[in-house]
């Protein structure tokens, strides 16, 4: 949260030009769709009459009622308290995002019959990929960040070049590379060793300058105490720097980490069984293939909050020093 | 027969075509308590972090303790054990507790045991007055706490001398006192110091030699006595008058 | 995803340019009975070619197909999934043995691969959305056409169908499309054809078989004219190992004799698709 003022100000949901200006657009906008065939229209058939002969009135009508409960629903929220608020507006949009899902007609039999092998193989598959892949990443970056602030032109070369090349390169172009070019080069690496590969030096090139500009943050002022204290480098950097480096290349590597989870689908094209290969597989032959889509869908989503959850308790953890 | 800890021979410094250091010779004796003034950019703070090669010097020879400096890391390594420095700005770890700030350098340079090393670190901290703020962070404490923490952690490395770069500079006035305090009551201990400061009371009550120091050269030295009461060059009576105006 | 194919074409000419790795005469063949299994490359999105059945395992007339070659050869069989476009880009370093996933054997792939034995033929249909207008083919002229990429229906909607293999029947084009889209799969292409008449697609080039399956399953689409050409489909292997191709061309042969063939492909498609109509 940003640092707040100590002014009181009123709360802007309750100030009558937003409510008028929020109503005046949410009634716009819904004036634009026809929605009298939806179950919206059904639900105002007391009101609207048979929902598909009400024309513009029922349009008219069904914009109105949502403007309506739309406007109340913010001014009530509007009065509770910040913990609440943000409650109440989560359980909203998922609910929002439930029904959108329910819009599908899915088959929550074959989902349900579909989700344990969904985990065992394609979940799983996809966790041990990433992890594995950002362990190798992790201990690239710290190696490509000393090498970039190193004064040997040699490693700051290879270093430079690696960031810029894997970089630069699409994630998907470097999985092929890796899977088709490799054994050109005699080594024949199997499609998830080629995955990981790919992965590590991809995420490997982005976490080296997270890890640098992390490294970079801390003040010159620890180096001198720890030289003059007589701390060689390895200790330098392990105990004094790095440490402190962390709060800072903690948050985006955690965005890293998100991603990286995401991005290991891509692995899916040299025939790894994924959660996105089996998302896209599964449902094929019956051709319920969007229950699988948002069965994955889930899935990922879940592994991402843990990952989020995760992260917000280690930068905790590192906000320890600065309390005062 | 004195023993000379820091010995200074026509040290010449650049930075790039920049001539910082101009010819510098100074030995200090063990025991010795030497006050370095002089105007900003007069490569006075320059002169100390050469001491421990926080700075490397391009011409002439620093030896300390016996060791000559050089750029050989093992030298350097073991002339930073045997000197302690204290900064303008603390730089205290702010991740670790007063107390293992004070515990590391003997744990990890001297392979101290923790307990011992722990002993040594509440004994240094009683002598600075603040053991009770020992399992504190350093962005807990006042700035003068903290300064007092940071002379703590270098005397656990128990050096042979110790440097002082503008200690009270950073500090607000009524800090002040309390880390001279602190100075003052090591300097009785017999501690080899070498300060550089403007708190010229400090420097008459506790140096045996002031020196100062003009555009990279020292220009005058002398006990406190003759320097304040008879500067002889005009750059020091310069600097004295408006030092000493208010 | 036509990215993808542009890609993987990229990095096999990048991969040609480099010296090939030549293929012993018959080691793919003893790797394979001394390995006892012998590994196929097919795909896991083509029903009900090939596809993953309800107990999450890998099913369809072109497995039974392995799996029955697999018989023939004594040794149990192993599949793996990797894309189309690394599958058919060749240079397959001993990945895998055998290709059983309905290839087309043309002439440009000829090169890169032996056709030890063509095992059916599909009829290539064009399916409409079902409000569509259209009566005869012809109809679809200028219309915008979806295909999966690389593949023999792209060839034809490009009008740059070239079946050069033996037993082919001859084919016309019946019309010139506007634009062609190309998918990674043909279900996806089905996906936007269902959204509406000509609302992404106005028609798909897909098998006859994957259409009628798409119709069953409810999407809203519908065959137009007859099917458009027979396309022979192939057991596919690396150039370079005679015995291995000979061993295959003789268990297909055996098959056909027998009439388990046949009786595969009416099992799966409910007509014997192993000869042409």
């Amino acid at each position: 949260m940003l640092y707040p003022d100590t002014v009181e100000s009123e709360v802007l949901v309750h100030k009558p030009w937003f409510v008028a200006v929020m109503f005046a657009a949410i009634f716009a906008l819904f004036l634009a769709f026809d929605l009298t065939g939806t179950s919206m229209g059904e639900l105002m058939r007391p009101v609207i009459g048979e929902p598909l002969e009400s024309g513009l009135y029922g349009r008219f009508a069904i914009a109105f009622v949502i403007a309506v409960l739309f406007c109340l629903n913010i001014v009530l929220i509007g009065f509770a308290s910040l913990r609440v608020q943000i409650t109440i507006v989560w359980l909203e949009l998922l609910l929002l995002f439930l029904a959108f899902f329910k819009t599908f007609n899915l088959s929550l039999p074959f989902m349900a019959e579909k989700l344990p092998f969904l985990i065992t193989q394609g979940l799983f598959t996809t966790i041990y990929v990433s992890a594995i892949s950002i362990v190798i990443a992790s201990c690239i970056a710290i190696l490509g960040a000393v090498a970039k602030l190193s004064t040997n032109g040699f490693a700051y070369a290879i270093a430079s070049f690696y960031t810029s090349f894997f970089r630069g390169l699409p994630l998907l172009m470097q999985v092929y590379l890796i899977y088709l070019g490799l054994p050109q080069l005699g080594f024949i690496i199997d499609a998830v060793p080629a995955g990981i590969l790919a992965l590590s030096l991809c995420y490997g090139a982005y976490m080296t300058e997270i890890f640098r500009s992390g490294i970079q943050s801390i003040d010159r002022g620890q180096w001198e105490a720890s030289r003059s204290i007589g701390f060689g480098f390895g200790i330098t950097m392990r105990k004094i720097i790095l440490p402190q480096a962390l709060p800072v290349i903690i948050p985006p590597t955690g965005n890293q980490f998100i991603s990286m989870l995401k991005d290991s689908s891509l692995v899916s094209v040299i025939g790894v069984w994924e959660l996105m290969f089996l998302a896209r597989t599964l449902g094929q032959k019956s051709f319920q293939h969007m229950e699988m889509l948002i069965s994955a869908a889930m899935l990922y989503w879940g592994v991402s909050i843990c990952l989020e959850l995760i992260q917000s308790r280690i930068e905790r953890h590192y906000a320890r020093s600065k309390v005062r | 027969m004195s023993e000379k800890i820091i010995d200074v021979r026509n040290v010449s410094k650049w930075y790039g075509a920049f001539r910082v250091l101009t010819d510098v010779n100074l030995t200090v004796e063990k025991g010795e308590r030497i006050v370095i003034c002089g105007p900003s950019g007069s490569g006075k703070s320059t002169l100390i972090r050469c001491f421990n090669r926080l700075e490397a010097h391009q011409e002439g020879d620093i030896v300390v303790n016996g060791i000559p400096l050089h750029d050989k890391m093992r030298n350097v390594g073991e002339v930073r054990k045997n000197v302690g420095m204290v900064f303008q700005h603390f730089n205290l770890f702010p991740h670790m507790t007063v107390l293992m700030n004070c515990m590391v350098g003997p744990m990890w340079i001297k392979g101290v045991s923790q307990a011992e090393a722990r002993k040594t670190a509440l004994k240094f901290l009683e002598r600075v007055r603040i053991p009770e703020q020992a399992d504190k962070y350093p962005v807990q404490l006042s700035g003068g706490q903290q300064q007092r923490v940071a002379i703590a952690r270098s005397l656990c490395m128990q050096p042979a001398v110790m440097l002082f770069d503008e200690p009270t500079s950073a500090l607000d006035p009524e800090m002040v006192s309390e880390v001279l305090d602190t100075m003052t009551g090591l300097a009785r201990d017999g501690m080899t110091m070498v300060c550089v400061t403007h708190e010229m009371a400090f420097a008459r009550a506790v140096a045996d030699r002031v020196i100062f120091m003009n555009a990279g050269q020292i220009v005058e030295q002398g006990k406190p006595d003759e320097f304040f009461g008879n500067p002889q060059h005009e750059r020091t009576k310069l600097f004295l008058s408006q030092i000493l105006k208010h | 995803m036509m990215k993808t194919s542009t890609l993987a074409a990229l990095v096999a000419s990048l991969s040609l340019s480099l010296a090939a790795v030549p293929a012993q005469a018959g080691a793919v063949l003893d790797r394979v009975l001394v390995a006892k299994t012998l590994k196929v490359a097919t795909d896991a999105n083509w029903a009900p070619q090939s596809f993953v059945n309800d107990k999450n395992e890998m099913d369809g007339f072109d497995i039974d197909v392995a799996k029955e070659i697999g018989k023939h050869l004594g040794v149990s069989v192993e599949f793996v999934t990797p894309g189309w476009d690394i599958i058919t880009a060749g240079k397959w370093q001993g990945r895998w043995d055998m290709h059983v996933g309905s290839m087309t054997p043309t002439k440009a792939r000829a090169e890169i691969f032996d056709f030890p034995a063509v095992y059916y033929y599909t009829p290539a249909a064009v399916a409409v959305h079902k409000d569509n207008k259209a009566e005869k083919l012809s109809d679809l002229e200028g219309k915008v056409v979806g295909v999966t990429a690389t593949s023999t229906f792209e060839a034809y909607a490009n009008q740059d169908l070239t079946l050069d293999a033996a037993g082919a029947p001859p084919f016309t084009y019946d019309f010139k499309a506007g634009e062609v889209k190309s998918y990674a799969n043909s279900t996806t292409a089905f996906d936007d054809l269902r959204l509406g008449d000509g609302t992404r697609l106005d028609a798909v080039v897909s098998t006859l078989p994957s259409i009628l399956d798409a119709e069953k399953a409810g999407y809203p689409i519908k065959q137009l004219g007859k099917p458009v050409f027979f396309e022979p489909l192939a057991v596919a292997v690396e150039h370079g190992d005679k015995e291995l191709s000979e061993k295959i061309a003789e268990a297909v042969k055996a098959m056909q004799a027998d009439g388990t063939l046949s009786k595969l492909s009416v099992k799966w498609y409910g007509v014997d698709y192993t000869v042409t109509q």
